[in-house]
């Protein structure tokens, strides 16, 4: 699963200029959108400790493509440090790299981001199965040999 | 929340997960036992988790053997045989030997061994006609891709029998309505308080398979890829619409690893899946919606 952080370390991948920490806070005082539990795929190792407001950033990122200077615009919302919704603009209108970024745009938006089952008005619940004591017994018995060990 | 569409739930553990049966009125005794006997048989037959089953025994005589199969077998393997030619042997039934090394054993030893066999390739290893299995040497069935949809399937189909027409037959992540239309949540297999989406179905089957429960070590979990005999990577949940539980249950196995996507389609069914760098696609006409 693609940790906020990770996703954060995405965009400024593509070359952005703009790093977090500069972006002008255009919403700082706004009220952001449900924020996300950071759930299991948070990397235990990942340095979480700077704390960030609360708002939506925008940055503009410029790069070098083969056909010249080309960017994209990037709008986060950070709530507890978590990152809820990400939206990339692309700039460019044509040709190859108009392409890429829209493929880029939607890349990003399509990370998921999910739902409280609780606000959910439904009839069952759907994943995995349950797995029987035996399995579970067996499990628990190897996480604590992992520990002692 | 989760509203119960029907008053009655009967709660059981069986080939070791947990079902529910939802009915409007309690089942007969007779029914009931009838639906016990025959998961119990299912359970004697194919499962490779006790000793006494038909699959033990084929897994453990020596030398050639020749086996009379059950008459729930064609269905079945024939399933298991339109998917391990779709992806090109990569969903197989012949996965047990590998499934054991890695530590998804009888005993739940659950560390993976050094030395982890290959999965033999089907036209090497057995020969099936749709009555009798023929096996080269001992071969460890596993019908883990698609066995408890079906099983579903045919508890589904005694009740249907025994007059029992509105139910819902619910093996934990393998389920069967009919005439009970569902709204069933997508669960997000990294936080169960999280669906990624709704699945609307009016009658038919709903599979939900996941990497995150049957797990045990650093990538090591029980949805293998045959071609390669090691956990698959890439995915981590996927969930199929289908008419009946033994095409969405193996289907929901075979998404872990056709990258495509293509094979649903084939047999009307519908899908989501999620992968591992947090992208969720679904298909075209999806019945309900995902939460992109």
């Amino acid at each position: 699963m693609t940790t906020p952080r990770a996703r954060l370390l995405a965009v400024a991948g593509l070359g952005l200029t703009a790093a977090l920490a500069g972006c002008a806070a255009t919403n700082a005082g706004g009220t952001p959108g449900t924020g996300s539990e950071p759930g299991g795929g948070i990397d235990p190792g990942a340095d979480t400790s700077a704390e960030y407001t609360d708002g939506t950033y925008t940055a503009e990122g410029s790069y070098v493509a083969p056909s010249g200077p080309e960017s994209i615009t990037v709008e986060i919302t950070l709530a507890d440090d978590i990152v809820t919704a990400v939206t990339v603009t692309p700039h460019a209108t044509s040709g190859n790299q108009a392409q890429f970024q829209s493929q880029f745009a939607n890349g990003i938006a399509a990370v998921v981001q999910g739902k409280d089952i609780d606000t959910l008005a439904v009839s069952r619940v759907g994943g995995s199965s349950l797995t029987s004591g035996g399995f579970n017994q067996a499990l628990e018995a190897i996480k604590a040999e992992a520990l002692a060990g | 929340m989760i509203v119960d569409p029907l008053p009655v739930a009967w709660r059981f553990e069986a080939i070791g997960t947990a079902w529910r049966i939802d009915t409007r009125e309690p089942l007969a005794p007779d029914v009931a036992d009838a639906v016990t006997a025959r998961i119990d048989r299912f359970d004697r037959d194919w499962s490779r988790f006790r000793p006494d089953s038909l699959v033990s025994r084929i897994a453990t005589t020596p030398g050639p053997g020749r086996w009379t199969l059950p008459d729930d077998a064609p269905a079945l393997l024939g399933f298991y045989r339109e998917l391990y030619t779709a992806t090109r042997g990569r969903v197989s039934p012949l996965v047990g030997r590998t499934l054991e090394a890695l530590g998804y054993d009888a005993a739940y030893r659950l560390r993976a061994a050094d030395d982890i066999p290959p999965v033999p390739a089907w036209d090497d290893a057995i020969a099936w006609d749709g009555t009798t299995l023929e096996t080269v040497r001992p071969v460890l069935v596993d019908v883990g891709a698609a066995g408890k949809g079906y099983l579903v399937d045919l508890v589904s189909d005694l009740l249907t029998e025994a007059g029992v027409a509105q139910h819902i037959v619910d093996a934990s992540g393998d389920l069967r309505t009919r005439g009970v239309p569902m709204r069933i949540a997508l669960e997000h297999p990294l936080d169960p308080r999280k669906a990624v989406g709704v699945a609307e179905l009016p009658d038919g089957a709903f599979c939900a398979s996941a990497t995150n429960r049957r797990a045990w070590g650093d990538g090591l979990h029980h949805v293998l890829d045959a071609a390669t005999g090691m956990p698959v990577r890439g995915v981590l949940a996927t969930w199929v619409i289908a008419p009946t539980a033994l095409v969405a249950d193996g289907l929901a196995t075979a998404l872990f690893v056709d990258p495509e996507g293509e094979s649903p389609s084939r047999h009307g069914a519908h899908f989501a899946r999620l992968f591992d760098d947090g992208r969720l696609e679904s298909s075209a006409d999806f019945p309900g919606e995902v939460f992109l």
